[in-house]
């Protein structure tokens, strides 16, 4: 029987591409088996079966982790690996895509397959256009975040293969959780974002009360976190940062470079406030408000606090 | 130390026009340095002044793309090779395997350093494609890279946490834009960096292409934009009271 393959660092994001394996084993005719490395993991779902690869550690760095599954696939020779489009996921499939000779295709959704290639969709160009990319099977996928419901339960059965011990020259020898109590962006109800409009670190104070007003949480562009260090890189939405998809996404100042719109697009409603009418971002707002934040967030406050 | 730091001339998507069907115009769209490249060119400058040696730029590329590799010249880079090949007609593992010939042709290098992802594309894959082909250590997304004697310490910046590795040179590594603010180039660099040597070299003569079936890109779309692009006039007051009405109605603020 033809195989598809699921291998994630995370539960979470396994068990969403582990939905997404389902429809491209349908489109293959082959079915899905989920990768289990080191040791079983009960949080990992699977719909057909699950794969216990013995030898590598139960958390392999990415180089181990691509090294134990490239020794698995030579063997058994499944049609497809999909990783999800995490950092460690993206460094696992291009690396095994390396050691196999194989395609990959990229930061993929709505993905699919016949009986000859997979395929999917992407955002290309920061999200101004959409790629349908396409790769003759044996072939290699990363699995947008957040693109498929997560599998909520099925086990399947177990099978194993000992592929021997691996090792990576590469040692971890320190980590740490970034900073702690940090905001949870991504399941974070409403988000208010600040960009270069704000004049001074201290002036996000008023930002941060306006998004506990909202019970949301504050995100920002690019140069707020990485030239200008005024919130940590965790705040930072955009193609390089943080994919957000809030209820409400409230832009403050920020111009709505590409990068920036790539990372908060998918959220339900977006409004802006920015003192240039030409700005891009009220291209990206289903509201917006041409003003001064200085005068027009005090004055949402008031009318926040004229509501309650 | 030797350093080699590839550098892409990525589609300017801020230019990039769509046709009457919406889809991307590629043919003559202009180009830049990819945005996080400027990283990677710096970090390699750093190591440069810190460890002496020399930094050379590699890329894939047509002749028109050259203003990209002699921005990094001008940044600072020794010198530059050229594979010519048309990025937009090749996928990232025939992107990885012509790079890598040509860093193993004019290497070894201690450190070979790229961006995370291009500005254009961002499959972040080339970079661990290129540690796997060159047959050395690979760390991603490092946001801290200090190299003394034969190792490096690394800081990787992950989605939810900072990784400290140790790896043994000779590594290859993506770096991550928080890494560095890349320099300008001054004029007099500008200048001077037209006198640097490029070397040029054609793709199937430094790696034969074959035994391989490539990604294939078959159609293109613009983004469907489904927003609706109300604006809300008035004093600060009348909007910020509109603004919250509208947002109340839309049933996303309590």
């Amino acid at each position: 029987m033809k195989a598809v393959w699921v291998y994630s660092e995370s539960d979470a994001v396994s068990n969403e591409v582990a939905s997404a394996a389902v429809d491209v084993a349908k489109g293959a005719g082959a079915e899905v088996q989920v990768l289990e490395l080191g040791a079983q993991r009960p949080g990992v779902f699977a719909s057909g079966g699950k794969l216990l690869l013995k030898g590598p550690p139960s958390s392999p760095t990415p180089g181990a982790a691509a090294e134990a599954i490239a020794r698995a696939a030579r063997e058994l020779q499944p049609i497809a690996i999909l990783t999800g489009a995490t950092r460690t996921g993206r460094e696992v499939a291009s690396r095994l895509a390396a050691k196999l000779r194989i395609g990959c295709i990229a930061e993929v959704s709505k993905l699919g397959a016949d009986g000859e290639s997979i395929f999917g969709e992407r955002n290309v160009f920061a999200g101004k256009a959409v790629a349908r990319v396409s790769c003759p099977f044996p072939a290699a996928a990363t699995v947008k975040v957040g693109a498929y419901p997560r599998l909520a339960g099925g086990n399947g059965g177990l099978q194993e293969k000992d592929v021997g011990a691996v090792s990576d020259p590469v040692k971890v020898v320190a980590r740490e959780a970034k900073s702690a109590g940090a905001v949870d962006l991504k399941s974070a109800k409403v988000i208010v974002s600040a960009g270069r409009g704000v004049k001074k670190k201290e002036d996000l104070a008023i930002l941060e009360e306006l998004a506990k007003e909202m019970h949301g949480a504050l995100g920002c562009s690019r140069p707020l976190s990485a030239d200008l260090g005024w919130l940590p890189e965790e705040h930072h939405i955009g193609l390089t940062g943080v994919t957000v998809k809030p209820e409400l996404y409230l832009a403050v100042g920020i111009s709505g470079q590409l990068q920036h719109v790539a990372g908060m697009k998918d959220s339900k409603v977006v409004a802006s406030i920015n003192t240039d009418k030409d700005a891009p971002i009220f291209q990206a707002s289903d509201y917006g408000v041409v003003g001064d934040l200085y005068q027009v967030v005090p004055a949402i406050r008031k009318a926040l606090a004229a509501r309650a | 130390m030797k350093v080699a730091v590839c550098v892409k001339h990525a589609v300017d998507e801020t230019e990039l026009k769509l046709d009457q069907g919406g889809r991307p115009v590629l043919g003559g769209a202009a180009g830049k340095m990819s945005t996080f490249d400027k990283n990677a060119v710096e970090e390699a400058l750093r190591l440069k002044s810190k460890h002496q040696g020399e930094v050379a730029v590699f890329m894939v590329g047509t002749a028109d793309s050259k203003k990209t590799m002699k921005e990094a010249l001008a940044m600072g880079a020794d010198r530059g090779v050229l594979v010519s090949a048309d990025p937009a007609a090749i996928d990232t593992f025939r992107t990885a395997e012509v790079l890598a010939a040509a860093i193993r042709r004019s290497g070894p290098y201690d450190v070979v350093i790229c961006s995370e992802g291009s500005s254009d594309t961002y499959s972040g894959q080339v970079p661990p494609m290129l540690g796997e082909l060159l047959g050395v250590p690979y760390v991603g997304y490092a946001r801290k890279i200090e190299v003394s004697g034969q190792s490096a310490k690394i800081e990787r910046s992950l989605e939810d946490s900072v990784e400290t590795v140790e790896s043994p040179l000779p590594l290859a590594v993506s770096v991550v834009s928080e890494i560095n603010e890349p320099r300008y180039p001054t004029l007099i660099q500008i200048m001077q960096a037209g006198k640097k040597p490029i070397e040029e070299l054609a793709a199937d003569a430094v790696a034969p292409a074959g035994g391989y079936r490539q990604v294939s890109v078959p159609s293109m779309s613009s983004q469907p934009s489904t927003r609706k692009h109300v604006m809300i006039e008035g004093t600060p007051e009348e909007a910020a009271a509109k603004l919250v009405d509208a947002l109340v109605k839309e049933g996303v603020l309590k």
